[in-house]
């Protein structure tokens, strides 16, 4: 094994290790985040889904900015089908 | 005295009891205001607009000029809602499908008559109007809908800022946390279950999701700091002597005192006067009984009489002989 083989091999045992430690904290990072976001998704949606939102007229502006994610955020919610009749996307 | 106060003022709220003359009342005071060299624009937030009646012409939701440094406005709920949700439907027709076009607009049809659209509408034309009027007039002064949807309408600003407020501080979390994943470098595992991806167009998106809810802020805040500045802005309650509306001032500056708007003068319209017969003395003697119900609670009110008349008022003519009378 010659000096530079050692090296990359070293280099990789670190990355591993990084991986190792890091990868569970960037997971649960990522989980709350997409929790988060899934909140934030039914606030946006709540007038629609019939619970009151004081803030309709605001919150349909953000709507443009929402509306791709619409269709995975149901289906991660546990709905097979769109929960809004004039939603169509699947 | 309300005089006065107007002329120490830059924004003034009129409201109270329906049909105790509110319009003309405020516009009354918006001509002596102009009169007296003031540039003033005089706005209606009651959807049932009458200023058009009142100057007995067409007013509507752009500047009208009445009279040398009087211009009035009616807001029309009606027609910002069909603005907002144009905009809303055309950005959102960018992002679909051609085929899907007429899904997103039953969705915003839909929307158009939600409970709260109307409510907004106005409350966002009033933000404006607090905004940019005051870069072009020296005063502005509302005429407002009867009490109840007033006084609803008062704390709104506080209810929305509120509301945005929370959003902002989610979406700043959830921002967090994406930049936790973006330091600790890539991650495959997650990738296609989050919604959140760290590339550059979700951190546009991010962006403008926070640019759009950072302006609705700045607006509430905003309009909720001018309506709240007692330096700046007074409340008018109008009544008649009488005992509902008597009874509905009360309870109006219960509500107003709650979110913290001073209310500066009281206006008693169409006070019966004392020498004109036996019938108007009889009256006016029921109306001091009235009158001292309202002294017992707003004990430190200033009052404004304003005494009925034969006529109607009716044109600018009316409306400016009625501002000679105040004081």
């Amino acid at each position: 094994m010659t000096q530079k083989e050692k090296e990359s091999l070293l280099k990789r045992i670190e990355k591993g290790l990084h991986e190792y430690y890091v990868a569970p904290y960037r997971r649960s990072f990522a989980r709350a985040q997409r929790d988060e976001d899934d909140l934030f998704m039914l606030l946006v949606f709540a007038e629609n889904m019939g619970v009151p939102n004081p803030a309709a007229y605001y919150t349909l502006e953000l709507l443009p900015l929402v509306y791709d994610r619409f269709h995975e955020w149901h289906k991660r919610m546990g709905m097979e089908r769109s929960p809004l009749d004039h939603i169509g996307c699947c | 005295m309300l005089l006065k106060l107007a002329n120490s003022k830059k924004i003034l709220f009129f409201g109270g009891k329906g049909g105790v003359g509110k319009t003309t009342v405020s516009a009354a005071t918006a001509a002596a205001c102009a009169d007296s060299g003031a540039k003033v624009l005089l706005v209606s937030t009651d959807p049932a607009h009458n200023l058009g009646h009142l100057f007995d012409r067409t007013i509507g939701g752009t500047p009208t000029r009445i009279s040398a440094g009087l211009d009035a406005l009616e807001l029309d709920p009606q027609e910002t809602v069909n603005v907002h949700l144009k905009e809303i439907s055309s950005s959102l027709h960018k992002l679909m499908p051609t085929n899907l076009y007429s899904e997103v607009d039953k969705h915003i049809a839909l929307a158009k008559d939600a409970p709260g659209m109307h409510e907004a509408a106005i409350l966002e034309r009033m933000a404006d109007v607090v905004e940019d009027g005051l870069r072009d007039y020296d005063k502005i002064i509302f005429d407002t809908a009867p009490s109840g949807h007033t006084a609803r309408l008062m704390v709104l600003p506080e209810v929305m800022s509120a509301w945005t407020e929370g959003l902002i501080k989610r979406r700043e979390k959830a921002d967090r946390f994406a930049e936790f994943v973006r330091e600790l470098g890539e991650d495959t595992s997650m990738q296609d279950k989050t919604i959140g991806n760290a590339d550059d167009s979700e951190q546009e998106r991010e962006s403008q999701i926070r640019q759009i809810l950072l302006r609705r802020r700045h607006k509430f805040t905003h309009l909720r700091e001018r309506i709240a500045d007692s330096d700046m802005t007074s409340f008018v309650i109008v009544l008649a002597a009488e005992r509902l509306p008597v009874l509905e001032t009360i309870e109006l500056h219960e509500q107003l005192k709650q979110a913290s708007i001073s209310v500066d003068c009281l206006v008693v319209n169409k006070r019966a006067p004392t020498d004109s017969g036996e019938f108007l003395k009889e009256r006016q003697e029921q109306e001091e009984i009235h009158l001292a119900t309202l002294a017992k609670t707003l004990t430190s009110l200033p009052r404004q009489d304003i005494f009925l008349r034969p006529h109607d008022i009716v044109g600018l003519a009316a409306v400016e002989s009625m501002a000679g009378q105040l004081t």
